[in-house]
């Protein structure tokens, strides 16, 4: 039962993971559009904005990265859910099949259960060892990408630099794209440490 | 699970397997019947998940697990099939047989070993080592897409649901006093069925087999006269009923 457990908690686990990123995902593109909407205003504003422009294409940079990798980290967990569901369907089979040859020892043919062990042994080593490195793999890409939301505080930062040097009319609003730009990131970087800690607590529960 | 050969032969066995004593309170208690022959085995209506490890223990009993090359489903029913993905595991290259109409539906229990030999609507015979065995149309009896097993050599018809008993776990095998064994039938037809129609037609179609047994999925085997106590029971009893 707690081997059942365990595995319960897999696939749950990768399906949060999953959930964290599809939010991280609806997050950037939103930053995607506050990014076109701060184009169109640095257009408006003209040489009142003349740095600003270059930085609305840095933004949209950064939106575009984070929903292209979180689709992939996303397909990752889905992976990982899917091997983990096979895994918990495995593993019932594997009890039920030991249960039965440890249990029925006067049962004629029992020694015939050996063969489908030994099948379903290999296929829960392979699972495994796709758990494994699906693992791996899901960290390094949540940790490449939270890296680079770092990339963020400096965009809102040059952003709120500009506007101060900006005309009056337009400082409002290119100060609220600043905004937008670190209140994106902090959610989005939110949603990726709580998917980093779905998979830690896999992992160490792995071992 | 109980283990009972319920046909004369020497040379191939029927055997039913039933009255699970580790089977939870709250499941249907189920027949499952196995034809075994001189290599080959077929399991009918092999059952739901929480008996399969049962199932398992009593099918090894009887022949090594690897001779288990068929299995039948006669309908999509989770009482009759929802172990079709663990037994997926133990028979890599076993066929399931089983109405064309539900092979999107069982797939859902699992299975990519196992291969899906569907039955067209009108039945067909299958030769398991030289046994031939014939799925007989029995649609809408309860499922839509519905077969019967009938072996014309032993003059056994495993009629699926048909035949249908709701009874103790520890009950007989055999119908002993067909008149009160009506009492725990009715219930079940005229709840399950929906086609008085469908019934006539099958009532028709199986009064011209022989028929020395008649094997459904719950409860007990009718034998001899009993057999015939029972179609003219079904044919007079009006099913498509609720009360709501
Ligand atoms: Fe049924
Ligand atoms: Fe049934």
């Amino acid at each position: 039962m707690e081997q059942l457990d365990r595995e319960y908690q897999y696939f749950v686990g990768a399906a949060q993971v999953a959930a964290s990123l599809e939010q991280a995902n609806n997050i950037a593109k939103q930053l995607s559009i506050t990014a076109s909407n701060a184009r169109a205003v640095a257009l408006r504003a003209g040489q009142n904005a003349a740095g600003f422009k270059p930085l609305t294409d840095f933004i949209d940079q950064l939106a575009n990265t984070t929903i292209s990798s979180s689709k992939n980290i996303n397909e990752l967990a889905n992976k990982l859910s899917r091997n983990s569901a096979n895994k918990y369907r495995i593993d019932n089979a594997f009890n039920k099949f030991n249960g039965v040859l440890q249990s029925n020892n006067q049962a004629q043919f029992n020694q015939s259960l050996h063969q489908p062990i030994s099948m379903i042994v290999k296929q829960q080593q392979a699972l495994s060892f796709t758990h494994r490195s699906l693992l791996e793999k899901l960290s390094e890409e949540l940790i490449l990408l939270s890296d680079e939301l770092r990339t963020a505080v400096v965009l809102a930062t040059l952003s709120r630099v500009e506007a101060s040097q900006a005309d009056t009319d337009f400082q409002d609003t290119l100060y609220s794209v600043a905004d937008n730009v670190e209140e994106a990131a902090t959610k989005i970087k939110a949603h990726i440490l709580s998917a980093i800690e779905h998979v830690n607590s896999i992992k160490l529960d792995r071992r | 699970m109980k283990l009972t050969k319920i046909n004369k032969d020497k040379s191939y066995h029927w055997y039913v397997l039933g009255r699970d004593p580790e089977k939870p309170q709250a499941i249907i208690d189920t027949n499952q019947y196995l034809v075994v022959t001189a290599n080959k085995a077929l399991i009918m209506d092999p059952g739901g998940i929480e008996i399969f490890s049962s199932m398992l223990a009593a099918v090894v009993k009887i022949c090594p697990i690897e001779q288990v090359t068929h299995l039948f489903a006669s309908h999509q029913d989770p009482d009759i099939i929802s172990s079709l993905g663990l037994w997926d595991q133990a028979l890599p290259n076993a066929t399931l047989h089983s109405p064309w109409l539900w092979e999107g539906f069982i797939r859902h229990f699992g299975m990519s070993n196992i291969s899906y030999s569907a039955i067209p609507d009108g039945g067909e015979s299958i030769k398991i080592d030289g046994v031939q065995l014939t799925f007989i149309p029995a649609h809408y009896l309860h499922s839509s897409g519905n077969f019967n097993v009938y072996d014309e050599e032993a003059k056994i018809l495993m009629s699926g649901d048909i035949g249908a008993a709701l009874e103790p776990h520890d009950a007989p095998m055999y119908v002993e006093d067909f008149d009160s064994h009506c009492d725990k039938m009715r219930f079940f037809h005229q709840r399950w069925m929906p086609s008085n129609k469908a019934k006539s037609r099958w009532i028709e179609r199986v009064s011209k087999l022989e028929i020395e047994q008649l094997c459904p999925q719950h409860g007990r085997i009718f034998r001899g006269d009993d057999v015939k106590r029972f179609l003219d029971w079904f044919d007079k009893l009006e099913v498509g009923l609720v009360e709501d």
